[in-house]
């Protein structure tokens, strides 16, 4: 494996999307306000039920709102370089289009997962950065140099996020439409909208082990806010791990079975 | 004639919908549960974590009956036949249905709500089943459920005329995604809107969406009073007139702009 030829690829993949997003420039700006919305809806929500209570699972309205801002950068940030990867990943199999990525002298998996790219998406990172940054003294984030924690933590948000969502797509090698678990990621994706402490013991272990979905944004917000302790650092790692190993396996396997076309 | 090719899209959409059951099944119980659970876990972190006993005059006990009667009857608000109307807009295939001697908004409609009729009646029967074990009406619950019917078709109608945005800009794709989350927020359905603090109350009582899920799950619960839920039903019917002008509006104006070239 060679590193300067997949930055070389991932440079000329960069440029050929910069490209595109600036022949549809109209579709920078509603996009830009579909997800304005989406955020305003979600701290609407917050704001709504702060209005009758001071804190929720211990967590003040302006620690929630610093999370929100770390979950839409986080969230942002996934969108810009992977979800219409993940879109177009069940036509990859289902109509043989991976025939072409295999036989490309470069990680085919590599090439599935970062040719498309949604630039305009970027604007909604810096508008995570500017609400985290706008409540973070209010919500007891120490600043200085730990933004640049805030931005490791994104990246911690974006690998889980990718994780988890290649465990939703892969299956698309043993099912014939793959749109009903794209469904029910996006269905379980609520969860990570919300601060974990919230959630009961049960749940919330679940979206810390088998459905990480607390790693895109909870924990990261957590993390800089209170801290964690090194055994919670390490089994977030050890969980990310286990989700690297079981989708590696599952492409493996999933790519013994592919029979191109209509499989 | 007339009832035949309606009959024959109602049967053609249910069809339609159900060709991939499991993906069916797993749509249903992913937009039932995963919301609900959503929900619940609000109540959980207001009243068992954080120790509160009334939030805006509801228990913890009237949000979780709350948040399970709502479940029902937001799965019979959604539908996406609007995006299939503003996508047949852009990409020119409208002109296969104006060929056809049938309604083209009303065709989409019919098509698209027959697994929703069905969803429905099984919505109903638990309903009704639920309702007989908590203590509830059964007849409040066929009345909340044609609420809830008419709440359908008012969405509908806002979703088909923000598609005619599409003869304008060729897509309204963002539009009705935006409607999709005001509504999400507006209709009752992520929390009860008597949440809402006085001074925004206004918010969701100018705007059709809270005879969605709101709306039946207060007459249902046996909040509203006969008289109210007439008077609800007359309000609806009054939208459904508004809505069926602004749709006879906005598509003879749409219209006499569209080129039937594709895009």
């Amino acid at each position: 494996m060679n590193p300067t030829r997949y930055l070389e690829v991932y440079k000329i993949q960069f440029k050929n999307n910069f490209v595109r997003e600036a022949v549809y420039r109209t579709n920078f700006l509603t996009a830009v306000t579909v997800d304005l919305i989406w955020m305003g809806v979600e701290i609407s929500l917050f704001s709504v039920l702060y209005a009758n209570t001071s804190t929720i699972g211990g967590w003040s309205r302006e620690q929630v709102y610093f999370f929100l801002g770390v979950f839409f950068s986080s969230d942002a940030l996934f969108t810009t370089l992977f979800q219409r990867n993940f879109w177009n990943f069940s036509d990859l199999v289902n109509k043989g289009e991976l025939d072409i990525l295999l036989t490309k002298p470069i990680h085919p998996l590599f090439l599935a997962l970062s040719r498309s790219m949604n630039l305009t998406a970027l604007f909604n990172v810096l508008l995570g950065f500017v609400i985290s940054s706008r409540y973070a003294t209010s919500a007891g984030f120490a600043g200085g140099w730990h933004w640049l924690e805030w931005c490791g933590w994104l990246i911690f948000g974006l690998y889980a996020a990718l994780q988890i969502r290649f465990l939703f797509s892969i299956w698309i090698f043993w099912t014939d439409r793959s749109w009903a678990l794209s469904r029910l990621y996006y269905q379980f994706f609520a969860f990570a909208t919300k601060p974990d402490t919230i959630y009961p013991r049960t749940i919330r272990y679940l979206i810390l082990t088998a459905l990480p979905f607390g790693f895109i944004g909870s924990v990261p917000a957590r993390a800089l806010l209170y801290g964690l302790k090194t055994e919670e650092f390490l089994a977030a790692l050890g969980v990310l791990m286990a989700f690297t190993a079981i989708n590696v396996f599952l492409w493996k396997t999933g790519l013994r079975r592919y029979q191109s076309a209509s499989s | 004639m007339k009832l035949q090719w309606r009959l024959a899209a109602l049967r053609n959409g249910f069809q339609d919908a159900t060709a991939y059951r499991v993906e069916f099944i797993f749509e249903f119980l992913g937009s039932a549960f995963v919301p609900a659970a959503i929900q619940w876990v609000l109540w959980y972190a207001l009243f068992k974590i954080g120790g509160a006993s009334e939030v805006a005059g509801m228990t913890y006990v009237d949000l979780v009956h709350y948040t399970l009667m709502s479940l029902l009857f937001s799965q019979v608000r959604g539908g996406d036949h609007d995006f299939e109307l503003s996508e047949m807009i852009r990409s020119g295939q409208l002109s296969n249905y104006l060929l056809r001697p049938v309604g083209v908004v009303e065709f989409v409609y019919i098509r698209g709500v027959a697994p929703r009729i069905f969803i429905a009646g099984i919505c109903l029967i638990l309903g009704v089943i639920l309702g007989q074990l908590f203590g509830l009406s059964g007849p409040r619950m066929i009345g909340a459920m044609f609420l809830a019917l008419l709440g359908n078709i008012i969405h509908y109608q806002v979703g088909a005329t923000l598609a005619t945005t599409a003869f304008l800009w060729e897509e309204s794709y963002s539009i009705l995604m935006v409607k999709n989350m005001v509504v999400n927020l507006l209709s009752g359905e992520l929390i009860p809107l008597n949440l809402f603090p006085p001074s925004l109350q206004w918010l969701w009582k100018s705007t059709p969406f809270y005879l969605y899920v709101f709306g039946p799950t207060q007459y249902a619960l046996g909040h509203w009073s006969h008289t109210e839920f007439l008077m609800q039903i007359a309000i609806s019917m009054l939208w459904i007139l508004f809505g069926w002008g602004l749709i006879r509006l906005s598509w003879d104006l749409g219209m006499k702009r569209y080129l039937s070239l594709g895009g």
